[in-house]
């Protein structure tokens, strides 16, 4: 081809380029976020905002300074805390038998548009809870009746005495929700995308996949008071876009970041990371009930063998805390003195041969849902193959995994597990008793009648010494059985601009931001 | 255009009717045949036996499947695609939140490749084997090859992180209103609208998106461009053209490039369906609001009526699209006009 055309295609390509470079600079894009809002990044837009049917933390971000609860966290000395103080509650009795507990309602409380906050509000939020039948219901007496005595006096009388009731009324569940709301034609569809209660801030906007932006709850008559105008939850879903756009000041705090990426945000300047010590623990589950680890013999092998230091140094970058029994440090009933598991291979060996040697290779099964699972998944095969007992791995989508789990069809899993309501039972009668077996938390299938005893009496006590002491008694005897192998409790972090200030962190509250605190 | 393309379009809109009941039926089997239960995922893992037994016979998934399936199609015959498992609303307005930003992101990336492409197919088969058809075939070759996921973090570590020119992700800067919601295509709404501040920052934001996604595309786009190009300039007409006294210029692009664009009006439309279906990367890339962080998250829940929603309304888009482009081919190529 001998076409000279030279001069009029360059012409048609450097119009095209020059035209898109034109674009590119038609202005500077980046720029700090506002004075008077915060921006949250996180990965995911919520699922549904009704506060009677989410269970994902990802949505208590928006929901939780949304609503009150009759009770809330407590901060001591700046600090979060897994005690509990009165929110719209003043006060509140319990009869000797604990079953009738009546709440006093704070007055002047008023919803975001301007409706009071009554007895009514909190019977028909509870109600409405309960008869959805929900997860969040789950962590309530399903049978459990609410009056309400006079506009400012609620109560709730149990069938049987429930010794965590008082810790369930912080939870995002038991968010009092504004009647009207309630009372709407569409009211399920329209909870889930609206927020209608008493906190301080509120849902004005929600664009799917973007943002959604809260502004101050001018009605709020709250003990907090909010400093900023707005708080926006951006949805950002790359992580490596996140941590970018909290470098430049597009974000003031990136939720979600990887560790290594955490490692290197510490060189930045312009960025501080928040670490604190969570109760999100992760452990493997032994199959308690079906094949090999039937026999205590193995399953003690099974804790002797694991590399702790290896994975909390190795795969976790040093952030988290090595477990000692099933109750993590910073939750009250945890025991400092249980013995810390350590790897010791001879022991390992000496237990394997004692239960007459592993002939065909046990199944740990497991899925990607948490990063860190499947460099655990390989750590656990090589430890356990170091001591004689051979492991197969089998990666599943998380969906038929938890399948799987609930039908107990794996020797080995691993698993993550965070409090709903700030109380050791929920590390001991959803981990031990005998009765929930499966998903719904004792994913060991451990079966022991004597702690199943001690943990339904734990249940009924009001007298915190008195549960304490029946606590340490299950977990001497769950380590004694090896019923689960218990790795470590996480550090929460997050990536803060280097302005931000008041974030208080709650154990019990992963995930949400005291954005009434908060300032910059 | 004559009169023969109502009877295409009324076959066509006929067969839709085939393509939406078999779509929606294999990914219904599909999505019944995973393993998993979706009243346990929307239950809580540490539900009871009671909770999780409540919400299924809710979500009518205790009902047989061939019922379920028959109740879904009843449905759907009223413009309902049912209520999301996982997000408790109407799937049809889900999905209306958020597929206008992937048909943007698609029809922009397409646009791009379009643009880019052909001029670039054009020079690649002019130049044959010089080296201005080397590089434009490397970029061809680097486009089909570069994983949109490298691009895309690329492109935002140079034009967001180093450079500062262009916004790191979403679809229009933060604080900014979105514009009334005529089509949901932003640049087209903030035109109409006449609000030029918002037009500029959703173009800013669509570009890097829109390049990565294109990107593939324009490859495809220029690879099939050079070798229809190379094929018509050894045509018999072309060697006329020229003896006649044809400017070059003349003869490229008002004889050869027509005849050679026809075969190109197909890869385009097949294109726009695998920008469709393929923008998921991109879109998580840059945040970008679409239809892809949706459905993946759908299917992660195992919420089928959203799966199937989603499927549903883009093989609908699909074949609508392909009528147009088969309709434009038609106006294209008068060859085939008589044809059905």
């Amino acid at each position: 081809m001998q076409f000279m055309i030279q001069t009029g295609a360059r012409r048609a390509v450097m119009a095209a380029v020059m035209g898109l470079g034109a674009l590119a600079l038609a202005g500077g894009a980046a720029a700090a976020t506002p004075a008077d809002t915060l921006v949250i990044g996180k990965p995911a837009d919520p699922q549904t905002l009704d506060p009677a049917i989410t269970i994902d933390n990802n949505d208590w971000t928006v929901t939780y300074p949304a609503y009150q609860r009759l009770m809330r966290y407590k901060q001591v000395d700046g600090k979060g805390s897994t005690e509990v103080e009165g929110d719209l509650a003043a006060s509140w009795t319990t009869s000797p038998d604990n079953l009738v507990w009546t709440f006093t309602l704070n007055a002047g409380q008023q919803f975001a548009d301007g409706t009071a906050v009554d007895a009514q509000a909190v019977k028909q939020s509870f109600e409405r809870l309960l008869a959805k039948k929900q997860g969040p219901s789950e962590a309530f007496p399903a049978d459990m009746k609410i009056d309400a005595v006079d506009a400012k006096t609620v109560r709730f009388t149990l069938k049987k005495p429930f010794a965590p009731f008082l810790y369930t009324l912080a939870n995002n569940g038991a968010s009092i929700v504004n009647p009207k709301a309630m009372q709407r034609p569409d009211a399920d569809a329209w909870l889930s995308g609206h927020t209608a209660g008493s906190g301080p801030y509120q849902l004005v906007s929600w664009q799917k996949g973007q943002a959604l932006t809260l502004e101050r709850n001018p009605h709020y008559a709250g003990s907090k008071k909010p400093v900023l105008d707005k708080f926006v939850v951006k949805i950002v879903p790359e992580s490596s876009a996140r941590r970018l756009q909290l470098q430049k000041g597009d974000l003031d705090v990136a939720e979600e970041l990887p560790v290594d990426q955490l490692q290197a945000l510490k060189k930045d300047k312009a960025v501080h990371v928040a670490e604190f010590p969570s109760l999100r623990v992760t452990y493997l589950y032994l199959n308690n009930a079906k094949g090999p680890l039937r026999s205590a013999d193995l399953r003690h092998a099974v804790v002797d063998s694991l590399d702790y230091k290896g994975i909390v140094d190795g795969i976790m970058m040093g952030q988290a805390k090595q477990m000692r029994g099933p109750i993590p440090e910073g939750m009250w009933g945890y025991d400092a003195d249980l013995p810390q598991p350590k790897q010791d291979v001879a022991a390992a060996k000496a237990l394997v041969s004692k239960a007459g040697g592993v002939k065909s290779p046990l199944l740990l099964r497991y899925s990607t849902q948490d990063p860190a699972w499947e460099p655990i998944a390989l750590t656990v095969q090589a430890n356990l193959t170091a001591a004689g007992i051979p492991v197969k791995l089998e990666k599943l989508a998380n969906a038929t995994l938890r399948e799987n789990l609930g039908q107990g069809n794996f020797d080995i899993s691993i698993g993550n597990w965070s409090p709903d309501f700030a109380d050791p039972y929920m590390f001991t009668s959803y981990w031990f008793d005998s009765d929930k077996k499966g998903l719904a938390g004792n994913r060991s299938f451990y079966s022991n009648p004597q702690v199943d005893g001690w943990l339904r009496e734990a249940a009924t006590l009001s007298d915190q010494s008195k549960r304490i002491a029946l606590y340490k008694q299950v977990q001497e005897q769950v380590v004694k059985d090896a019923a689960y192998a218990y790795l470590y409790q996480k550090n929460y972090q997050a990536g803060l601009g280097a302005n931000v200030q008041g974030f208080v962190f709650n154990p019990m509250l992963e995930r949400v931001f005291n954005v009434a605190d908060m300032k910059k | 255009m004559n009169g023969s393309w109502l009877p295409v379009v009324g076959r066509r809109l006929i067969s839709l009717v085939w393509v939406v009941v078999g779509v929606s039926l294999i990914t219904f089997i599909i999505s019944h045949l995973v393993p998993g239960d979706p009243a346990r995922l929307v239950a809580g893992d540490r539900a009871t036996p009671e909770i999780v037994a409540h919400i299924r016979s809710q979500l009518g998934l205790d009902l047989p499947l061939p019922q379920q399936y028959l109740h879904y199609m009843g449905q759907l015959l009223h413009g309902d695609l049912g209520t999301s498992i996982r997000t408790h609303r109407p799937v049809l307005q889900d999905i209306a939140a958020f597929f206008p930003a992937t048909l943007e992101l698609a029809l922009v990336a397409l646009i791009l490749a379009t643009v880019l492409g052909i001029p670039l197919g054009v020079l690649s088969a002019v130049y044959r084997n010089r080296l201005t058809d080397h590089l434009a075939r490397t970029l061809a070759v680097a486009g089909i090859s570069t994983p949109a996921f490298w691009l895309g973090l690329g492109l935002i570590v140079i034009f967001y992180g180093n450079l500062g020119w262009l916004p790191g992700g979403g679809r229009i800067d933060q604080g900014m209103a979105p514009p009334p919601g005529v089509t949901g295509l932003y640049l087209i709404d903030a035109a109409l609208a006449g609000d030029w501040p918002v037009w500029r920052s959703a173009l800013q934001h669509m570009l890097l998106p829109a390049i990565t996604l294109g990107f593939v595309h324009l490859g495809v786009v220029a690879r099939q461009v050079r070798s229809s190009m190379l094929e018509q300039l050894n045509e018999d007409y072309v060697r006329t053209a020229r003896a006649y006294g044809l400017s070059p210029w003349v003869v490229v692009l008002r004889h050869a490039l027509p005849n050679a664009l026809i075969p190109s009006v197909t890869v385009l439309g097949l294109a726009l369906g695998d920008l469709l279906y393929g923008a998921v990367l991109t879109e998580t890339v840059f945040g970008w609001p679409g239809m892809g962080a949706y459905v993946v998250d759908s299917i992660q829940a195992l919420d089928f009526p959203a799966v199937m929603g989603f499927a549903v309304v883009v093989s609908f888009a699909y074949v609508v699209l392909n009528l147009l482009v088969d309709l434009l081919y038609r106006r294209l190529d008068p060859r085939i006009r008589g044809i059905g």
